[in-house]
């Protein structure tokens, strides 16, 4: 197998295989700036949001990890950050400029939004041609950083795209890759055997300690997920329980064992396979696994979930034949051919392996070429 | 090898998953994921691709066994052959206190 990819060496020594240079805003009021750079200038890429006023405590927290993870992920070149009041956009100016790559922060208080723009758009001109003057170099497959999340699934999730993702999971792991997983609701039913599977004490408490909160805090809503969980498309597909869903989901990690349990955005430390606590929202955890700096993320679906991500390329895998046919659009993998056993589960993983070297390579996927970029900030709670 | 019309995921599952739209009265063969266990079942019903038959008949309260885990509990007797999901069985964990119609 390949084991070179022909990627981008960040200032911080992080490979990353595409090379945005990225206008964040910080706030909801700063999105139409950031959107008219991205029209203006050629090369830019803006990743407008909901949030980023009157956040607090935790929530606060979660939303600089995230955004100062966004233009952190090794496939971002460079970043402006413009938000409507200086502190917070310097926050979050400052966080990137940790990681050695050009950032620069703008306000609209006291500027107006079109003075504003039009500095961002000379700041963007400078950075989009620093960002295209980079040269890429071959390295090591195994330096980057994959996320794997999968979604509308169905049973041929659990029998084919999901283990297909397994397998390439044990393997990548083999050379000593780095993977993340999360969707902590969709372990219900599944979560002993990720316990099981983490390799310290300490991680594994912290785990059922996060897994725990959050069938609290259904409870509390007097609730439970029947009804939601499995959804409407997964019964669809032949889901029934969560139980059922779950070690389907699980079959993702195949059976690698997990050095780290992190909470929300949560930085991985070191290689190897890390839990992150994220919700199930497909959109929500792909974003909080770039912030964490993925750079490549694996969506095995069923039924046809159509996500995408600005900054990391999301590759689509699935088993369903109905799905190849009446949506193949939004497929980068057709691995149909494992449910009637024409092909094993080896010759699929290789074909993702391939599929993923020949994305980091450079060509898109679909759901980039769909223009299909869902930034989606998980919020804990309600803002002040 | 279009021959095996459903799945398994573990030797010991009460259930198989339909690879192919499966017709009642057709005699369909089924193999386990790993391993070379096979299977011969006699379809009861209409069972579309990716949805769950039964290997054994199931009584009412028993649980559903799938990748060798536990992934809910028959609400209604099911017999070998018959499509086994929402209508007959539910979450163990969730929807415990009602009824899982």
């Amino acid at each position: 197998m390949e084991n070179k990819i022909f990627g981008y060496v960040r200032e911080n020594g992080k490979i990353g295989v595409r090379n945005h240079v990225l206008i964040i805003p910080v706030d909801d009021i700063s999105n139409s700036a950031a959107v008219a750079v991205e029209n203006i200038i050629h090369g830019t890429l803006a990743i407008p949001h909901h949030y980023g006023r009157l956040q607090f405590g935790k929530d606060l927290e979660l939303f600089f990890k995230t955004m100062i993870g966004a233009g952190s992920n090794p496939n971002v070149a460079a970043a402006i950050v413009v938000g409507i009041e200086p502190k917070w956009a310097n926050k979050i100016a400052q966080g990137i400029a940790e990681t050695g790559k050009p950032v620069e922060a703008f306000y609209i208080e006291k500027n107006g939004e079109l003075k504003t723009i039009e500095k961002m758009c000379r700041s963007a001109v400078r950075m989009v041609e620093h960002a295209t003057s980079l040269k890429k170099e071959w390295v090591n497959f195994s330096d980057i950083t994959i996320s794997l999340k999968c979604g509308e699934s169905d049973t041929t999730s659990g029998l084919a795209s999901n283990r297909i993702v397994g397998r390439f999971t044990e393997k990548f792991l083999q050379n000593n890759g780095t993977v993340l997983f999360g969707e902590t609701t969709e372990l219900t039913g599944a979560e002993h055997i990720v316990a099981q599977r983490l390799k310290k004490e300490e991680d594994r408490n912290k785990f059922l300690k996060m897994f725990n909160e959050y069938q609290e805090l259904i409870k509390e809503q007097g609730v439970d997920l029947l009804g939601s969980q499995p959804t409407e498309g997964n019964i669809a597909g032949g889901l029934s329980t969560i139980e059922e869903k779950a070690l389907g989901n699980i079959q993702k990690i195949g059976n690698a064992k997990i050095d780290s349990a992190l909470d929300y955005g949560e930085q991985p430390v070191g290689k190897g396979l890390h839990f992150m606590n994220t919700s199930s929202a497909a959109a929500e955890a792909v974003t909080l696994f770039a912030a964490a700096g993925a750079v490549v993320h694996l969506f095995p679906t069923g039924q046809g979930n159509i996500i995408g991500n600005p900054i990391i390329p999301v590759i689509k895998i699935t088993a369903n034949p109905n799905t190849v046919k009446y949506m193949s659009e939004h497929i980068d993998l057709d691995a149909s051919g494992l449910l009637n056993l024409r092909e094993n589960l080896d010759h699929y993983a290789d074909c993702l392996w391939n599929k993923i070297i020949e994305t980091a390579n450079g060509k898109f996927v679909k759901a980039e070429i769909l223009k299909h970029r869902e930034f989606v900030l998980t919020k804990l709670y309600p803002s002040a | 090898m279009a021959f095996y019309k459903f799945l398994v995921h573990k030797e010991g599952d009460s259930v198989g998953i339909a690879t192919d739209d499966l017709q009642p009265h057709e005699k369909v063969k089924g193999k386990v994921l790993e391993g070379e266990e096979e299977y011969e079942i006699n379809v009861l019903m209409e069972i579309p691709l990716g949805y769950k038959i039964s290997l054994k008949d199931i009584e009412e309260g028993e649980e559903i066994i799938e990748y060798g885990e536990k992934i809910g509990k028959a609400i209604k007797p099911i017999k070998k052959g018959e499509m086994v999901h929402v209508h007959n069985i539910k979450s163990i964990i969730w929807g415990g206190n009602k009824d899982g119609e």
